[in-house]
Formats: structure tokens, sequence, C-alpha cells
């Protein structure tokens, strides 16, 4: 490895660990990530809701079975919103420096933050919230809100800006009244702001944002370039070292999270599901055995190889290749700055991500449903939570897809590893 | 009572490594408690920690927890070889682990 390289390794990663460590950037991909149980009760529902198979919906209906998973997918995709303000806030007052309950604190500020900011729908008889500005159309409000409003409460904590009690007061009380003062400002401030926006066109800043940033960023996020832009960054940020969906991890999910949210949305309203690209995309079809859709590689060492050294890594990386974690292969082939690997590491996703994307957008295979895959879910299981056993037959073939762009780098890597062996033998 | 911690993205290909170690450290007799997490939960674990172990993947974050965690009235911060991480070499690790608390 030459010096140039090692200088560009050392460069590449001090500027993923200022994105990584970015206490904001991490906020958001953290507070995102809290929400998993939401995400995955909320999927598991709409996947129970909206089985096709014959009589199994009289059935539910007739059960009052179908209610009950109405209500949790409601209760929870439908607004998730209102978590993620919370963990968002939670997070960044943590990553601040506060501890449990002053982070507790500044997510509860959030909170109400985000829904001082909520237009509500007068009717005759009801009064309403609209449903949509708390679920994906709410989520870019949620991200800026957790982050300002958990910004704020720190500035009065560190500044002590705070209602003081003598100190015979027992701590606790006086903890309490400590988040009163910048609940009661960042409130305040919130509700202003919402007023204003009320009296703009797009009536509240929900519709505003969602239509000025969020859904052109949904946009460009969702399309077939951004698609490979993520997977390059991400893949070649692998190459040298550096846990790469870690670093796009803000964007990866920020964008693509409420994108499949809008497809498990669109499936309980009836409707078709419209998102190719979202989280559960990649994890199914994409990064098949981790990251640079490494299965391949896996069954090849595991059962071609003619060097003890790759069959031997192979038999051990496998179990975990399943469940999607591939370290074990990246470090131990390595993968990493490895001259013979860089194209079928980099390129396998990518050349997976553009056929995978051609075929379901002519129809051939179904849109996956949008459930936001947790990491360590195993293949097969996850491709059957995409709502259709299809996708399995669609991720088996890219996991042969896989094995047939890693052959030939294979070879070439096994036969020197075996020469390797046998004169070291000799 | 020795305590070795080791993060890495999600706490979940170190839990692998830790296995290993356990396995390794039951034939030394002696008490070793070894445990893996992610680097949003390292607070919870840091405390009782006597030293520190970065999966490779996340060798960025040395500097930082260095930082935080290390320097001279700190413990040890160190990236784990690759090469032993890949090929998930408990034996190895631990030794140096034990090594860098001594």
């Amino acid at each position: 490895m030459g010096e140039k390289t090692q200088n560009f390794q050392a460069k590449i990663q001090r500027v993923a660990g200022k994105i990584g460590e970015n206490k904001y950037l991490k906020a958001v991909s953290n507070g995102l990530m809290s929400t998993l149980p939401v995400m995955i009760i909320g999927s598991l529902a709409t996947l129970f809701a909206n089985l096709n198979f014959e009589g199994y919906q009289n059935l539910i209906e007739s059960a009052g079975i179908k209610s009950i998973l109405t209500a949790m997918s409601t209760m929870t995709i439908d607004i998730v919103a209102l978590y993620a303000v919370f963990f968002i806030a939670f997070k960044l007052a943590s990553n601040l420096g506060e501890d449990g309950s002053g982070a507790a604190g500044a997510g509860l500020i959030s909170l109400i933050s985000f829904m001082v900011l909520m237009p509500i729908i007068n009717t005759e008889d009801i009064r309403a919230i609209p449903f949509q500005y708390l679920g994906a159309q709410g989520l870019f409000v949620a991200i800026i809100v957790g982050l300002i409003s958990a910004r704020i409460y720190m500035v009065f904590i560190n500044k002590a800006w705070t209602i003081k009690l003598p100190d015979a007061v027992p701590p606790t009380v006086s903890k309490t009244f400590a988040g009163l003062m910048p609940a009661i400002v960042i409130v305040i401030m919130f509700a202003i702001v919402g007023n204003l926006f009320e009296r703009t066109e797009y009536g509240s800043i929900y519709a505003f944002i969602y239509t000025l940033i969020q859904s052109p960023m949904q946009k460009v996020g969702g399309s077939f370039g951004a698609l490979i832009l993520v997977l390059l960054v991400m893949q070649i940020l692998w190459f040298f070292g550096i846990h790469g969906r870690l670093v796009v991890n803000p964007v990866f999910l920020s964008v693509w999270m409420p994108l499949g949210v809008e497809n498990l949305n669109a499936i309980n309203a009836g409707l078709e599901p419209t998102n190719i690209v979202h989280t559960g995309f990649y994890a199914v079809l994409i990064g098949i055995g981790g990251a640079g859709a490494t299965l391949g590689l896996c069954i090849l060492m595991t059962f071609f190889s003619k060097s003890k050294q790759f069959r031997t890594l192979g038999k051990l990386a496998l179990p975990g290749t399943i469940f999607g974690i591939n370290e074990p292969l990246i470090f131990g082939t390595p993968l990493i700055l490895n001259p013979i690997m860089f194209i079928p590491f980099v390129f396998a996703p990518i050349i997976l991500a553009s056929l995978s994307y051609f075929i379901i957008s002519i129809g051939v295979f179904p849109i996956l449903n949008g459930t936001h895959i947790a990491i360590g879910t195993p293949m097969i299981m996850n491709a059957l939570l995409q709502g259709s056993g299809a996708i399995v037959i669609l991720q088996l073939i890219n996991t042969v897809i896989s094995v047939i762009i890693y052959y030939p780098f294979f070879k070439i890597m096994d036969k020197k590893a075996q020469e390797n062996e046998q004169s070291s033998a000799a | 009572m020795k305590n070795i911690l080791l993060v890495c993205a999600a706490g979940m290909s170190t839990s692998m490594l830790v296995n290993k170690m356990e396995k390794a450290a039951e034939s030394k007799g002696e008490e070793i408690k070894i445990a893996a997490t992610s680097g949003g939960e390292i607070k919870k674990y840091i405390g009782e920690a006597d030293v520190l172990l970065l999966g490779p993947q996340v060798s960025y974050l040395k500097d930082d927890y260095t930082k935080q965690y290390g320097g001279s009235d700190g413990i040890p911060v160190e990236v784990i070889n690759s090469l032993d991480y890949g090929t998930m070499n408990g034996e190895k690790v631990l030794n140096w682990a034990l090594d860098l608390i001594n």
C-alpha cells in the first residue's frame, strides 16, 4: 500500500469521523432509529391486515381482528413523526451532555413545540388534528423542531437561565423547576412561529416545509440517480475501511425511511405503494449479506474455495452473513484496500440496485411495501416482510447474480492464496 | 475482575468476537467480563470498563473516544487489528486486551 493511499485513507477517516461524530446528525439518525419498535409494530400490523389469501380477509374482518390490526398500524407508522420528534430532541440533549431526566425534559418540550405548530381543523361537530402531519409528511418538521428546541433548551441549561430555588428544596423539585423556564420560552416561540405560518398561503409550517423542502428532497433522494450515488459513497467508504452506512445514515434514514412509510400508508389506505427506493429496498435486494452484497462471495468461499484460508473464513462468516453482518468477510478477506476486490465490492450493489430498480419499475416484480428492516434480520424473512413471496424470489435471483459478479475476482484471489499455501508448505 | 468493552456500529459484529473471547477467557481461570455495545450506548458501559476496544470499521472514532475516556487518568483506547477482527481471533484479541490493561 503506497504512502499516497495511506494519506488518502487518513483524510477520508477524518472526514467520516467529523460526519459520524457530528452531534446534530447523530441525534437525527439515532433519534429516527429509536422509533424502530414503532416502525416494526406498524409494519407487521400492516402486513397482516393486508395479506391477500383466499378467505383470509373475510376471516379477519368477521373475527374483528382487522380493526385491531388497523388500530396498531394507525397509531404507530401513521403518526411516526410524533415519536421521532421526542427521540431526536432526547438524543441531541444527551449528546450535548444532559443526563437521562434532563434529556427526557428536552424531549417533552420538543413534543409540545411540535404540537403547537399543528393546524387544527374545526368542523361543525369535530375538532381534528390532520393525521398526515403526524406521520411521514411531518418528519422533516419533527427533525427541525427536535433539533432546534433541544438546542435552545441546552442554552438555557448551560447558561443556568433557570428558576432557582433555595438550597433547602429537594434536588428533584428544583430539577423540575429548572426545566420550566426553557419550556415556557421555547413553547411560546414555536406557538408564535406557528401563528405566523398560519397567515401565509401555506396555512401551516407543515405544509410549507413539506411542499418546499421535504417533497422535493424525497423526489431527488428517491430517484435512481440518488440511489446509485448513495451506494457509491457507502461502498467507497467501506473500501477504505470506514463503516459507510453509519456515515450516510442521516440521509439514508431521513429521506428513505419516510418513503417507506408512505408506501405502508398507501397500502393501509387501500392504494398501491409508489416508492421503489426506501430503506427496505436496500436491505432486502441490495445489501444482501451486508454492505457490498457479499453473500455471493461468502457462498463462493464456503463451497468453492481451493485455499484453506478462504474456506475457513467462509465457514466462519456464513452464519453472520445470512443475518446481514459481514465484518468478518470485510476485514478477514480483507476486502478493504484490496485492489482485486474493489470492482465487485463497489459495483455488485450498484448492479443489483440497477437491475432491481428496472425490473420493479417495469412491473415484473411488485414494489416493496416499505417495511424498515432492522439490522440483523435474516434474509428471506426480511424479503417476506416486504409483503410478497415474489420478493423472496427476486432476493434469491440477486443472490445468484452476486455470486456471478464475485466469481472471476474470487477465482484470482483464491488461486493466489492457494499458491501461497503450497509454497509455504513445500 | 477485569472488564473489557468492545464498540462497533451496532454492537453486532463485535458481539460475535465477544463470544470467541469469552471462550478463550474460560481457560484462563481469571474472572474477565467482556461486553459489546454500539457507539450510542457506550455511556452505559464505559464506567466499569478497564479497556475500550474499537472495531476497525469505526476506527475513526478513536480520537474522539481517547479525548473523552482515554488520556493519562483514563483507560486505554485502541482499535482492534482488522485481520484478527475479520478472522474472529478471540484468543489473540483477549491476550492483547489483557496486556493493555496491565
